[in-house]
């Protein structure tokens, strides 16, 4: 399978050095950003594949990054992943161009996947 | 074939393919493109299904789920949808966007009932007692609401004292945030395990503690104390008790789930009073909403905080026999101290039976060691336990005292025409004081006599009934909280005092034993509202049961057996199991799944079949599923691309069998029009094969030599068909590629659809089985469909039934077990074909029944025993 670049963006810290780790012993090359404008700042610096966000973050929050991102890189794949369980909230999320909205606890094989549809996709546009 | 069809899509796509010079390279990409997308609309579309019937397994009371579980489930369905029709809009570009509209409509109902927030009839963040009624109880719970009915309608003594409003509550909880804090942390760490639960409640509680309240919630408690002390006495010291909102109604009494602070000083109104509303997050209080369907949200948590009385005994009376509803009896529980010393089942308490008349008269009292006592001190506050001394064996009452409290009782019952459970407390100067009051529930059961050594020798007798009912299970002695971790499911409680946190386990527990307490403490109260028959008071019981593996405890008969003693069992009533199946929670999953769930577009030839008429997320589920199959057929014959064009199998004579390959599901470039079937290169299309063609069809009626060219859905003689102009309509689709299967087969009306996702990745892998119609009446159809379904049943398939509609499902599993399903699925589709016919023939659906898993069994052994030499042959 070939390499695919993960940004893992959440303020609690402690759950995306895990879960980095874990997915990077799957074989995935793994970023982290612990704020809305740090995954900015990587995003416009670095080549990424998938990013994985989080909705609710002090500051700017995870559908306003979303929109940033996406303004800045429009191809990029952006997964939210959150313990923020919100129709509305998804269903915008959805509409600015998230590939998918999951909930927490979410099984790493299912992430896992998701990453990898989602990776697939942005092959095949570019 | 499809010229109709074909002009209207050209006309979309402004010209036919080729006309725009797209090269077949570039037509190859576009299909990839498609394809990409149908693949992925397909794993939404299972997605959605399953998560469908997750939440129509929770309705039907399957497994006990909280608000964060409705939550969470409906977000995911509305997101699963959204990603079906963007799918399908890039399979068919423009073609469907009026889904979008349909779907925002839809959740935007969805959202308005999960949205639907309780708020605060109150205006006030507290409220002096005196001004608390029966009609102010949603803005400060049942109990005070009672209290401050009693004192001014009825007129009994009870302390002076104020309310903390419910309005006050949502101050705290909703305007600091605390509360979207809390959801999210229930959701990500689930509270469905013990092990999970008592940490997680734990946090929730610190954080609810740790808070700070806003400062109107707390100048308007620091000034309504100050009233109380010119009421009353300079630092008078109160007692604090939780009066949640929701408390009393259908008959959920709560008992016990909450906490009660007594003998508070000035200084800590306020931290006792978020410890009360943190109380809400205990584990017993979480495992009790969870058990009885009662959203979170629903409960405010008002606080009452009254004046300490200094108790020379207290306890609870009922105004009837909760234990029998035949009996009118008052039963008064009394111990020294505290009313606590009762409610908490610490100790044995003394019991007297009042019997209503003119006048009552006391006529039973049994008075028991209390060896320990509640006090709190009238100085420094401190509240302690204590041992009893001389007046253990003593009576906590006089028979005067015991009357005067049983005339109360009967009073109250009066007042308010419904059987009473009361908290009462005697102060030194004997003057009794209310503290509480609830409605009662009695129970049917009775006491039971039971012949000596009907049952053998009972290992233990004695004690009282906590709740009546007769069950076995294993002991599990619980000393400890670590205790509660290990309690095994439908283990026997087994303790020496009847703590009210004990109450968690009883979602669990099979039945309870007890050294210490009454049929009126708070375990036992839940036991009985969760019908676990309990003994309680049972002495020694810790020593002499805890090594004794399986018992049956009698709680009718107040004895315990070793063992499972069926004959015993057999006697015990049926539990009441769908109680919860009518609480709130299911009210609100139910109207959620509302717009979720119904599906009314059955028929994809019908007019109405139309994106304006999708009423639920399952219609345009339903919708965009057929159209992206038509859309993703359409594709080669729409470009005039040979490669993606259908092609027809050849098994010795051409069939109206049409394969489009979507990827590598053929072994190399098809050139022609037909293909067979050593071309295909795709499992799940091998295997529903081998079912299909392993036993010849014998009829009815007898088939003949062209027999295979009976397309599947060919399987009735259909004479209604008179309008079917769409060649499509007609006959078996299959899209494949190596690892997946998606076959649409229709004859007129009657239509059937087999799908399949065969590869490494177990978790993503299934086989769907979906058909509809015949040519019988429906009645015969229906009773088709369940045949069929009854058959997959036994297979493992989920099967749910609509009408003359069967939705089969198997999934995750390895490969060889997903070919088997497939195997199973081709059987069906050779063999139901005009069994609707007979199907009312008793004695003929029989033998089918039998002759089916009989060709079955012989099918699968077969691909096994294959399947097993290929394997030997390999690790040769």
């Amino acid at each position: 399978m070939s390499t695919c670049t993960v940004l893992l963006v959440d303020d609690e810290a402690e759950f995306i050095d895990t879960l980095g780790k874990r997915l990077a012993r799957r074989g995935l090359e793994v970023h982290l950003a612990h704020s809305g404008q740090e995954a900015l700042d990587v995003v416009a610096a670095q080549e990424l594949d998938v990013v994985v966000l989080d909705v609710k973050m002090p500051g700017m929050d995870g559908i306003e990054a979303l929109q940033k991102i996406k303004a800045l890189k429009p191809d990029l794949e952006v997964l939210m992943l959150t313990a923020h369980a919100n129709v509305e909230v998804a269903m915008r999320g959805m509409e600015l161009g998230a590939f998918d909205y999951l909930m927490k606890p979410v099984e790493l094989d299912e992430l896992l996947y998701k990453i990898q549809d989602a990776n697939k996709k942005k092959c095949l546009i570019a | 074939m499809f010229t109709r069809l074909k002009t209207i899509f050209s006309s979309l796509l402004g010209g036919d393919g080729r006309g725009q010079g797209l090269s077949d390279e570039d037509i190859l990409a576009e299909f990839r493109k498609r394809y990409h997308n149908f693949r992925l609309l397909l794993t939404a579309n299972k997605k959605t299904l399953g998560i469908m019937s997750e939440m129509e397994q929770a309705l039907r009371g399957q497994f006990v789920f909280g608000m964060s579980f409705v939550r969470s489930q409906a977000t995911a369905a509305s997101v699963n949808v959204f990603r079906i029709v963007k799918h399908l809009s890039e399979i068919a570009p423009g073609k469907y966007d009026s889904l979008f509209e349909r779907l925002k409509d839809i959740q935007a109902q969805i959202a308005a009932v999960l949205d639907r927030q309780p708020h605060s009839e109150a205006t006030e963040l507290t409220l002096p007692l005196e001004a608390v009624g029966r009609e102010t109880s949603d803005q400060v719970g049942s109990k005070m609401a009672n209290l401050g009915d009693i004192m001014t309608r009825v007129g009994l003594p009870v302390p002076p004292g104020f309310a903390i409003t419910s309005l006050a509550y949502y101050r705290f909880m909703n305007d600091t945030g605390l509360q979207d804090e809390i959801n999210r942390l229930i959701q990500v760490v689930g509270s469905d395990d013990q092990a999970k639960l008592l940490p997680l409640c734990s946090q929730i509680q610190q954080m609810i503690v740790s808070a700070e309240l806003p400062q109107s919630v707390a100048d308007a408690i620091t000034s309504a104390y100050k009233d109380l002390e010119a009421k009353t006495m300079p630092a008078v010291h109160v007692s604090m008790r939780s009066s949640a909102l929701g408390e009393d109604a259908l008959g959920q009494s709560f008992a016990g789930q909450f906490r009660s602070v007594l003998g508070v000083s000035p200084e800590d109104l306020l931290i006792a009073y978020k410890e009360i509303v943190a109380s809400k997050y205990s584990p017993q209080a979480v495992t009790y909403r969870l058990a009885k369907g009662i959203p979170s949200e629903d409960v405010a948590m008002c606080v009452g905080c009254m004046a300490m009385i200094h108790a020379r005994s207290g306890g609870v009376a009922y105004s009837r026999n909760p234990l029998s509803i035949r009996d009118d009896e008052v039963y008064i529980h009394s111990a020294w101290g505290l009313a606590k010393t009762v409610v908490d089942g610490a100790v044995s308490s003394d019991l007297f039976v009042v019997r209503r008349g003119d006048p009552p008269a006391l006529v039973e009292s049994h008075i028991s060691l209390k060896d320990r006592l509640f006090v709190c001190d009238p100085v420094a506050g401190v509240c302690r336990n204590e041992e009893a001394g001389p007046l253990a064996g003593q009576p906590s009452l006089t028979d005067e005292e015991a009357l005067e409290l049983g005339r109360i009782a009967i009073a109250l019952d009066k007042a308010y025409g419904e059987p009473l459970d009361i908290e009462w407390a005697m102060d030194e100067s004997r003057r009794i004081f209310l503290l509480q009051c609830r409605p009662l529930q009695q129970m049917e059961a009775g006491r039971a006599e039971r012949p000596e050594s009907q049952f053998g020798k009972p290992l233990m007798s004695g004690g009282v009934t906590g709740s009546p009912g007769i069950a076995a299970g294993k002991v599990h002695p619980v000393r400890r909280d670590m205790d509660m971790l290990t309690f095994p499911e439908g283990g026997v409680l087994l303790c020496s005092e009847a703590l009210p946190r004990w109450a968690t386990l009883l979602g669990k527990a099979s039945a309870v034993v007890s050294e210490r307490g009454s049929s009126a403490g708070h375990l036992a109260n839940v036991a009985r509202e969760f019908g676990v028959p309990a003994i309680m008071g049972l002495t020694n019981a810790v020593a002499a049961l805890s090594d004794k593996g399986v018992v049956t405890v009698d709680a009718d008969g107040l004895g315990i057996y070793a063992g499972r003693v069926e004959a015993l069992l057999a006697l015990a009533p049926p539990r009441d199991t769908d109680q919860a199946l009518h609480s709130p929670m299911h009210a609100i999953l139910r109207e959620v799944l509302d717009h979720i769930a119904p599906l009314s577009m059955l028929d994809p030839t019908a007019q109405e079949f139309a994106p304006e008429n999708c009423k639920t997320l399952h219609d345009i589920t339903r919708f965009c599923h057929e159209k992206s199959v038509v859309e993703m057929f359409r594709f080669g014959q729409d470009f005039h691309f040979s490669k993606r064009a259908s092609k027809q199998l050849k098994y010795r004579v051409p069939m109206k069998w049409f394969f489009v390959n979507l990827d590598d599901g053929f072994v190399s470039d098809v050139k022609g029009k037909y293909v067979t079937m050593e071309q295909i290169a795709c499992d799940p299309v091998h295997a529903l094969w081998e079912g299909f063609v392993a036993v010849p069809w014998k009829g009815p009626p007898p088939v003949d030599a062209a027999g295979f060219m009976h397309i599947v859905a060919h399987s009735t003689v259909n004479r209604n068909i008179a309008h079917v102009d769409d060649e499509y309509a007609q006959g078996n689709y299959f899209m494949i590629s190596n690892h997946y299967m998606c076959l649409s087969s229709r004859f007129g009306y009657h239509f059937c659809t087999v799908e399949a996702l065969v590869d490494e990745r177990e978790n993503e892998n299934y086989v769907s089985f979906q058909f509809k119609g015949g040519a019988a009446e429906l009645d015969r159809r229906m009773r088709r469909a369940r045949f069929v379904a009854e058959v997959l049943e036994n297979y493992s398939f989920q099967v749910e039934m609509q009408g003359d509609e069967m939705r089969a499902m198997y999934a995750k599993g390895p490969m060889d077990v997903m070919l088997d399903r497939l195997r199973v699925v081709g059987y069906l589709l050779m063999h139901t074909r005009q069994i609707d016919m007979v199907m009312t023939n008793d004695a003929l659906v029989n033998h089918y029944r039998q002759r089916f898993a009989t060709e079955i069994g012989d099918i699968l052994r077969e691909s096994g025993e294959k399947h097993m030499s290929q394997v030997m042959r390999e690790m040769a």
